[in-house]
């Protein structure tokens, strides 16, 4: 160490190097980009979106199961005809299920795949006088079918044998009165998906900003930052940052469902379910920018992550009242709760598309209900960055609401 | 030039800075000392932005200090501050990009600094990782990898062993010889003294004492004299016109000269009583200075 006092102290100014400035536009940039990154490699994040995928593949598969369940019968036949396999088909439309006929050589062929649940009934002898229908338990929908067809076949032969002649039937006309309440119906489950995982979201990144602002608080590298940039910048961008990771991870999730749900054929009408997912995705949007920015504001009154919970309990407590109204909205889509509900910021994001997708809402209902949330998230971002940048820099307990509005930069 | 001017802040009732003035030059190294809770924090709060003063200003260069010339100034905040899970290497470059530069630079300026500090292996350890040494060498790292026109540090120092002081010493000397002003806080008086050409002591809100440590001590009141004379009698000084014996014990003697005390007459006194064995001028220590300054502030003028 040769360390004097003794230099020469007129040294020239150093010399100013390619660094220039950031504007405010890169510094809000620079911090989205950091929030990014950081979340986009932490294990928890990465776990909770491959969690909420698998969940939404895992209902997809579960729909198809229960649908494929309910279609097909397979019915063995030993020593049928073509007539035989035509009749049971047809009666089985009628009954609105799909029929497999399969034939086999002799009834203990037949007895055996019966027992082995391969098909659900085997019919016997169908040409004889007396044709026997084994099943591994009593009746159910098979015998129906079975006797149904049986009958029909039948009465066709003995007209046959008789010689008459028939017109063939009348086809009714069916008018529905409400064309469109099954398609509603599925819109409103698509929408109730949809919430559900909003919500998820909001909760998960509401938690994130919060978690943000007390971690750069706690570990006092807040005072770093400000050296650098002016609150509202490091605000914006960490909202920012997160809510693009949010939304990409709502578009993942809507791509994933909707391209599951058209590959899986669950859905019926294409065309409004991707309606019906935009609109969730834009009032994600809507309700992010209101979370975010109550829980940074709410976050920002605490120094340790232990103390976080009681301040943004509150806000978590609105997100689930949203919620719980949603849920009721999606099966009375025109109720009073859920109509006004529908128009209040805050709770709008979430009862709001269910309306829409149930059909219960007018387009103007839609447009008023985001304007007031707008409005109210231009007051939330007014207050509530007074609020994070007056208590940023005060460390120790909680702050109170009052002191962090009152405090200027101190 | 950077110039603190006339800062005055209170928080309630309690006045913490009462019009503090100081400046420092390019190149200089400025050991800003003082008791606990004198304001060097809140000074240098202010001149980053992060506290707001009741009046005066800091300038660089004769302009204010805003926004844009603090992303040219390096600072180490006295409550340590880092993104405790972030990578060390990472956490370099992003402040470097904060402080204005571009991806790729500083990139390059992170490993730089990360390797000079002795961090180059835990590049890509998470900061929470590392010991409280270690992580204070980062921070320090985080103020510097912007390569600032000004460093403003508080109690960069502490904690730090022996040789981690003389490293980070290197390191501020090396900033000086670029041509940046450096202020330091310090409690540690015998660095501040080895290192820093100028000096400013802070007492109950403002400056009682600055200049170099030379200068400090010529402003001291009262000159001391210490004079070894083994074979001398005792009171064989108290004759010479001008002179107080402040102690003397077989010989040794202490002297303090009123301002029209003459020297020489001194010696003379003292070689006629036998042998001289030393004679010299005793500086005061910085921590003696300190201790004046601090305690009778009205009688320092600066």
């Amino acid at each position: 160490m040769t360390a004097t006092a003794h230099r020469d102290v007129s040294a020239p100014a150093p010399a100013h190097s390619d660094v220039k400035p950031h504007s405010p536009a890169q510094l809000v940039r620079l911090v989205a980009g950091r929030e990014i990154s950081t979340r986009i490699r932490d294990k928890g994040f990465l776990i909770g979106s491959a969690v909420i995928i698998l969940l939404i593949l895992g209902m997809l598969v579960f729909q198809v199961v229960i649908n494929s369940g309910a279609d097909d019968t397979r019915v063995g036949v030993v020593g049928g005809d073509s007539a035989i396999s035509g009749a049971l088909e047809s009666q089985g439309e009628a009954l609105g299920t799909n029929v497999d006929v399969v034939a086999f050589e002799d009834e203990a062929a037949a007895r055996t795949a019966v027992e082995d649940g391969d098909v659900e009934g085997a019919l016997l002898g169908p040409s004889e006088a007396q044709p026997q229908l084994l099943v591994e338990s009593g009746g159910g929908q098979i015998d129906t079918l079975v006797q149904g067809a049986l009958q029909n076949l039948s009465i066709t032969t003995q007209l046959d044998d008789a010689g008459v002649q028939l017109d063939p039937p009348p086809t009714v006309e069916v008018v529905a009165l409400e064309a469109d309440a099954d398609a509603d119906l599925e819109a409103a489950i698509v929408a109730l998906v949809g919430v559900v995982v909003l919500y998820s979201l909001l909760i998960l990144f509401g938690q994130f900003v919060a978690q943000g602002v007390v971690e750069e608080k706690s570990s006092r590298v807040v005072e770093l930052l400000l050296a650098t940039m002016r609150p509202w910048q490091l605000l914006a961008g960490k909202i920012l940052g997160l809510g693009l990771l949010g939304l990409m991870q709502m578009m993942v999730i809507a791509v994933v469902g909707v391209v599951g749900a058209l590959a899986f054929d669950v859905v019926d009408l294409p065309g409004r379910l991707i309606g019906t997912v935009v609109t969730v995705i834009a009032w994600f949007v809507l309700g992010y920018a209101f979370y975010a920015s109550v829980f940074a504001a709410a976050a920002s009154l605490v120094s340790r992550q232990e103390d976080l919970g009681s301040v943004i309990t509150p806000a978590s407590l609105l997100l689930v009242v949203g919620f719980v109204v949603s849920i009721q909205a999606a099966q009375e889509p025109t109720g009073t709760l859920s109509t006004v509900t529908s128009f209040i910021p805050g709770l709008s994001p979430l009862v709001m598309p269910v309306r829409q997708a149930a059909g219960g809402a007018e387009w103007w209902e839609v447009g008023v209900s985001a304007l007031l949330m707008v409005i109210a998230i231009a007051v939330i971002v007014r207050i509530g960055g007074r609020i994070y940048a007056g208590a940023l820099l005060r460390t120790g307990g909680r702050i109170k609401l009052r002191e962090a509005l009152a405090a200027e930069k101190a | 030039m950077l110039e603190f001017d006339g800062l005055v802040k209170a928080y309630g009732d309690n006045q913490v800075l009462k019009g503090v003035s100081f400046s420092v030059a390019p190149g200089q190294m400025f050991g800003f000392c003082g008791s606990n809770g004198a304001g060097k924090t809140t000074t240098m709060r202010i001149a980053m932005g992060l506290a707001r003063a009741d009046a005066g200003q800091v300038r660089w260069s004769g302009r204010p200090v805003d926004e844009a010339v603090r992303r040219r100034i390096g600072y180490m905040p006295e409550e340590r501050g880092l993104y405790p899970k972030m990578k060390v290497g990472e956490q370099l470059a992003y402040f470097a990009r904060l402080h204005g530069m571009d991806a790729g630079p500083a990139n390059r300026a992170a490993e730089t600094w990360a390797e000079r500090m002795g961090l180059g292996e835990r590049r890509g350890d998470r900061v929470e990782k590392l010991s409280l040494g270690n992580q204070q060498r980062v921070q320090l790292a985080a103020a510097l990898v912007s390569e600032p026109d000004v460093l403003i540090l508080d109690e960069p120092f502490s904690g730090l062993d022996p040789v981690g002081v003389d490293s980070l010493a290197e390191a501020l000397l090396e900033q000086c010889r670029r041509g940046v002003p450096v202020v330091f806080s310090s409690h540690q008086l015998d660095l501040v003294e080895r290192l820093c050409d100028a000096v400013g002591i802070l007492a109950r809100g403002s400056i009682v004492a600055s200049g170099t440590v030379a200068e400090l001590r010529s402003t001291t009141a009262g000159r001391q004299l210490r004079v070894v004379v083994p074979d001398a009698s005792p009171g064989w000084a108290a004759g010479v016109p001008g002179v107080r014996v402040v102690s003397e014990q077989r010989g040794d003697t202490v002297l303090e000269l009123a301002p029209d005390g003459d020297d020489q007459q001194v010696l003379a006194a003292a070689l006629a009583t036998g042998r001289v064995t030393h004679f010299a001028w005793r500086e005061p220590t910085l921590v003696e200075l300190f201790r004046d300054a601090v305690t009778t502030p009205q009688e320092v003028a600066a």
